[in-house]
């Protein structure tokens, strides 16, 4: 394992630390469940990972978290309107959850009595030692939604998921249960105003034969910090789609961390990446293929301007039963500076043998030949690169399944290139 | 020299069964045609015969020169005289033609207790079948199947049987894909094999391919059985009536 | 393909272990005691008779080396090693470096014969060493075409050819000898790629190195013919710490071998090489190795540790290092030939095929570091596990801010047989300029039923048939190896994978 000699602690791990020993014991928790948060601060007591584990090669956490914000909540904050029409809007505003739902097949509670009750304690089990984002998380969790779908339930409106901040801490975390042949569309709204740190986590079960389309679309001020995880379970012929899209954070690192453990199950990921200015952006997946006949594909689409530092890590695992796996993940990067990076570690780690599982990654320019093209019929190179390059993005968007989504995220896209080109 | 009896198959993965009883004998010299509609279990009776493990034989028995083979691996049966050409060949990259062709007509002859043949005997004997089937050498050269054009691969196919001298070819819809002249350098390519110990069974769907290859007799198969066996005029019919009017005589 | 057939027939000939370089020379031997102290690194030097900056660049490293950590990021698993367990000095009684062929004990004459490295020049060039027949040799080291330098245990006992190489002004000679004799060429050079603080074997060679091979092909100079090293392993609980320097002044080329075996033994040996590649402007080498260290029985008992730093700088513009491995031995591999394109328009390449069957684990690739302009790298890797092993490919690839229109492709396949192995691929891209161009792809499969079906109905055995396959999947990049060489790495792929057919 990659053991950390502490030397010093660092301003970010200090604060940190001062605020669980000062805030700590006033968070809502039973016995269990504050055991679990020591144990998380205990974690973080050992010191923010470096690149010198692996999982963090690429975000040096210790040195990119230089600051954190203070533990307490900006004024002002609101909820969003939704992004999608009809939305049921589920917000979390400031670190507090308070709205209720009344649709057919849903039941939404607030997560703070999970919490108290410690029904939620065995939840805030961290992933391993390199699961930092888990004990941030864990151990300052206040509040979020736990929202049950029932079998069978088709919910006609998509459910959206908000967490708006305006400053300060803000540390949330949204469970979702989607029973055995649901269907259902979940949008995930990271945002806010102000200097913050942010950890989110959002955890899904895709019961059998569920169909869940789950998208992210975080657009955090420059000033925040966004610690992000997404983990699923997918069951037996259960398909889960999830799309992110990121545009803002100095700091956002969103990990994927999905379970294919039912036979015939499907998980797609699509992600955009939009960096700009000084921002560093880190998308990390670990995929298991735990069952046989599993399908998978991922595709990835970042544009790095600015002086932007952009990442993804990709793992796919095949465990040895899972044979007949298909995987295949892509991840393409338009690198539109010399002051920005991307970095991208497409793994594979395979032990079934009758697999076909296959990955792609490229770094490019603008391909010569279509600029020309363009250009020839007489659009001027800057438009004729602003097209291509959002066709690029564009593309992505486009195969998901949801006209309203599509209009939406491209319109998003266009004004991230308004302000960013 | 074959016999197939009562012969029941079925796909080994889902148990799907394709072969319901197929009897059937071909004699030494023999050319006998395999005809009957999509999904009747040409393609299947082909494979089983080869001994391609997707598939489990159930019931029955299938004989070359009065022993059993169902026990042998395809390469076994292939050095025993058994030559499938196949409905599509298989690519296979990096391998070199002349080197496979080499290595297969060593591993037969060596299966055989016989000699392996010397490379200037090997690339004399290439050579000439090569022209006979109007064949480019340079094609040889390269990886096997790769890049070959659908006539280039089925005559590569038939170099193979030419090279490999079996005793028993079945061709697998060996006109699919091809047109009229490559038809006819294929079919001359089959006609040049028939000898009195050689038998030749030609599975296909249309009649075309017996213009060329005349057949002496000629089996139905249908829901995986034979459901009408005659001379090679039961091809002219088929051709004329179609398949349905056997089929509904059968059922 | 006669060499799987031959591979085959010689496979059926050998017992249920097929390894067949694991024989044992018996022959006396000077050895320092055993365990690792300043003591032991004066010895070493003492009976090397090396200059005093020599001692003091080992002591230097083995002092860095007490402050430094194993590393364990690779996907590989063995038991912590004793590093004080070990002889660090191991040579034949009475040689300490290259001698004439008369002096060499015959013993050690006869194991090099039995590897197929005949070393009386006068018999290969007489051809005494060629088979009879008129098929064409594919023994490299007799066909004349090839200067060896033998190194057997921690010393180098011969080095043929020499004077016909001195003609073209080449220098090729064991690294002790270059240290005593050529030292200005060896301070400017040796750890100007790996420094002495590089990792932690490279640092422990640093302090240890016992011998290896010296290259200096001086400016315009085409070496005349291939260089080679012959690496054996013979004496018990050895480590052995070879160093490899070659030099490539401003438009000089240099094609350079390398070979390894060792004897059967039930108990680990550690092998941890340095090579460094320097070529200057308009230079060019390629270097090509075919491992073969013994890789454990089939229970997984024994084997060699196989832990070797080896890179390449292109340092000069139009420069070119080539790296083709064939990978088929050693319990563990960890091995990662690198190249670093400092100078603009330098080409990196790697090419590598790594097998691993029974218990073998190998972690192995390369890293392209492009920092010139109009850099360009290339990286194929073709992985095949098998039995219970376990193949990573571990490569990176970084475009650094200056390199303007540096250029890589990568592709790496793995092949598995069987569903008790592992296949691994762990690429690192990382792009910190706009005109760059990085391809990655990256490939996992197991050998298709239906090529198996179709090769095996034109009667070739299935093991047979395997061995074919993927002697095809190998293709691109055994045709970078020299040709007899070619031969020699087909047989021994085929004879890696044998018994992986259940």
């Amino acid at each position: 394992m990659n053991i950390q000699t502490q030397i010093k602690r660092t301003a970010a791990e200090e604060l940190l630390l001062d605020a669980f020993a000062a805030h700590g014991e006033a968070l809502p928790g039973d016995s269990s469940v504050k055991a679990q948060r020591k144990a998380a601060a205990e974690l973080i007591g050992r010191g923010l990972p470096t690149r010198r584990v692996e999982s963090w090669h690429y975000t040096d956490l210790r040195r990119l978290l230089s600051n954190v914000a203070a533990f307490t909540q900006g004024q002002g904050a609101a909820a969003e309107a939704a992004l999608l029409d009809g939305s049921t809007v589920l917000s979390v505003v400031g670190g507090k959850a308070s709205a209720s739902a009344n649709v057919d097949g849903l039941t939404v509670a607030s997560l703070v009595n999970g919490l108290a009750d410690g029904k939620l304690a065995e939840r805030l089990t961290l992933a391993g030692t390199d699961d930092t984002v888990g004990a941030i998380n864990s151990a300052f969790v206040a509040d979020g939604y736990a929202v049950d779908i029932a079998a069978g339930a088709e919910i006609a409106h998509p459910v959206e998921l908000q967490n708006v901040h305006a400053g300060g801490q803000v540390h949330t975390r949204f469970v979702v249960n989607a029973g055995e042949g649901a269907k259902a569309v979940i949008v995930e709204r990271q945002t806010g105003t102000g200097s913050a740190l942010v950890s989110s986590v959002s955890e899904l079960d895709v019961g059998e034969g569920a169909e869940i389309l789950w998208i992210i679309v975080q657009d955090q001020p420059v000033e925040a910090d966004h610690l992000a995880q997404f983990k699923a379970r997918i069951t037996a012929n259960a398909k889960l789609t999830l799309f992110v899209m990121n545009s803002g954070a100095k700091l956002a690192r969103q990990e994927v961390r999905v379970r294919m453990e039912g036979e015939h199950s499907q998980f797609h990921l699509r992600g955009v990446n939009l960096l700009a200015g000084d921002a560093h952006s880190d998308i990390t997946m670990v995929l298991d293929h735990l069952a046989p006949d599993t399908y998978s594909t991922e595709t990835i689409r970042n544009i790095v301007t600015g002086r932007a530092d952009g990442v993804f890590q990709g793992m796919i695992r095949v465990a040895q039963k899972a044979q007949k796996t298909d995987a295949k993940m892509a991840c393409n990067t338009l690198l539109l500076t010399d002051e920005g990076s991307f970095s991208t570690k497409p793994e594979l780690e395979i032990f079934a043998d009758d697999v076909v599982c296959g990955h792609g990654a490229t770094v490019t320019e603008i391909e010569k030949a279509h600029l020309f093209y363009l250009m020839a019929r007489g659009i001027e190179e800057k438009s004729a690169r602003g097209l291509l390059v959002k066709a690029f993005l564009a593309e992505v968007i486009e195969e998901l399944e949801n006209e309203q989504a599509i209009e939406v995220l491209e319109d998003k896209l266009n004004r991230w290139f308004e302000a960013h080109a | 020299m074959l016999e197939i009896k009562n012969l029941h198959a079925r796909i080994a993965e889902d148990g799907t069964e394709i072969l319901r009883g197929v009897n059937l004998t071909v004699k030494p010299g023999e050319v006998v045609a395999i005809m009957g509609p999509n999904g009747s279990g040409k393609s299947t009776l082909s494979y089983v015969l080869s001994g391609r493990d997707d598939y489990e034989v159930t019931e029955g028995d299938i004989l070359l020169n009065g022993e059993s083979i169902l026990e042998m691996d395809p390469a076994e049966r292939a050095s025993a005289g058994v030559f499938l050409a196949f409905q599509y060949p298989m690519e296979i990259p990096g391998v070199a033609t002349m080197e496979f062709l080499k290595v297969a007509m060593n591993s037969q002859r060596k299966a055989r207790g016989e000699e392996e043949l010397k490379v200037p005997e090997f690339i004399k004997r290439v050579r000439t079948a090569a022209e006979e089937l109007s064949m480019d050498m340079n094609m040889l050269k390269r990886p096997l199947n790769v890049g070959f054009s659908g006539g280039e691969k089925k005559r590569a196919e038939i170099l193979q049987m030419k090279l490999l001298e079996p005793n028993l070819c079945v061709l697998d819809e060996t006109d699919s894909g091809l047109d009229i002249d490559a038809l006819r350098i294929v079919a001359e390519g089959v006609n040049a094999l028939r000898s009195p110990d050689r038998a030749i069974v030609v599975i296909t769907h249309y009649q075309r391919l017996l213009d060329y290859i005349v057949p002496d007799t000629v089996h139905v198969l249908y829901k995986g059985r034979v459901v009408k066996s005659g001379g090679k005029e039961l091809a002219q019919e088929l051709e004329k009536t179609g398949y349905a009017e056997i089929i509904g005589e059968a059922a | 393909m006669a060499a799987v057939q031959e591979t085959i027939d010689t496979v059926r000939t050998l017992d249920v272990d097929q390894y067949k370089y694991g024989f044992e020379t018996l022959i006396e031997s000077d050895k320092a005691p055993k365990g690792l102290n300043e003591d032991i690194i004066r010895f070493i030097s003492a009976k090397k008779d090396e200059p005093e900056w020599m001692l003091e660049w080992r002591l230097g490293a083995y002092r860095r080396w007490l402050t430094m950590e194993e590393p364990t990021w690779a996907r590989v698993e063995y038991p912590k090693i004793d590093f004080q367990d070990l002889h660090y000095f191991a040579a034949p009684k009475g040689i300490t470096g290259p001698t004439s062929l008369d002096e060499v004990d015959p013993e050690l004459l006869k194991t090099y014969e039995k590897l197929g490295i005949p070393l009386r020049e006068q018999e290969i060039l007489a051809g005494v060493q060629k088979p009879a027949s008129d098929e064409p040799s594919d023994n490299v080291y007799a066909s004349g075409r090839v200067a060896v330098d033998a190194v057997f245990d921690s010393v180098s006992v011969v080095t043929t050819f020499r004077e016909e190489l001195a003609k073209a002004g080449v220098i090729f000679c064991s690294i002790s000898e270059a240290i005593r004799e050529y030292p200005e060429l060896v301070q400017k050079y040796l750890g100007s790629v790996v420094p002495v603080s590089d990792n932690y074997y490279a640092t422990l060679n640093s302090a240890v190195f016992t011998d290896g091979s010296f290259v200096f092909v001086p400016k315009g100079v085409r070496c005349p013919m291939e260089l080679s090293t012959y690496f054996r392993i013979n004496e018990k609980n050895t480590g052995q710490f070879e160093r490899t320097l070659i030099i490539a002044e401003e438009g000089a080329y240099v094609s350079y071998l390398e070979g390894c075996t060792a004897p059967q033994r039930d108990e680990n040996q550690l092998h941890a090489a340095v090579v460094e590649l320097i070529a200057l402007d308009d230079a060019e080498i390629k270097y090509s190795t075919v491992q073969n260290w013994y890789p454990g029985d089939a229970e997984g008992k024994g084997g060699i540790y196989n832990f070797v730093t080896k890179r390449g700088d292109c340092r000069g513009k139009n420069s070119k290092i080539s790296w083709t491995q064939v990978e088929t031995g050693s319990a563990i591999t960890w091995k990662y030939p690198s190249c670093i394109l400092r100078g603009d328009n330098s080409v990196g390449e790697f090419y590598s095929i790594a097998v691993s069957n029974g218990y073998q684990q190998i972690d192995s690739g390369t890293k392209m570091i492009h920092l010139g302009k109009n850099t360009s790298s290339r990286i194929i890797s073709k992985g095949i596990s098998a039995g219970n092993s376990n193949n990573t490919y571990r490569g990176q690839v970084s475009i650094h801010r200056k390199a303007e229109g540096a250029r890589n492709f990568t592709n790496c396949d793995s092949l598995l047989i069987g569903d008790q192995c592992g296949a691994h691929t762990v690429p690192y891209i990382e792009a910190k300029n706009a005109s760059a161009k990085v391809e990655h792809e990256a490939t996992t499969s197991k050998i298709s039923e239906d090529q198996k079906f179709y090769v095996m109905q034109r009667g070739i055995p299935e093991e047979e048939a395997i061995a074919l396959i993927v002697n095809g999947f190998v293709k691109d990049v055994i045709q970078e190896l020299p040709m007899e060489f070619a031969v020699e790495a087909q047989k021994l792929i085929s004879i890696s994978l044998e018994g992986s057919v259940g």
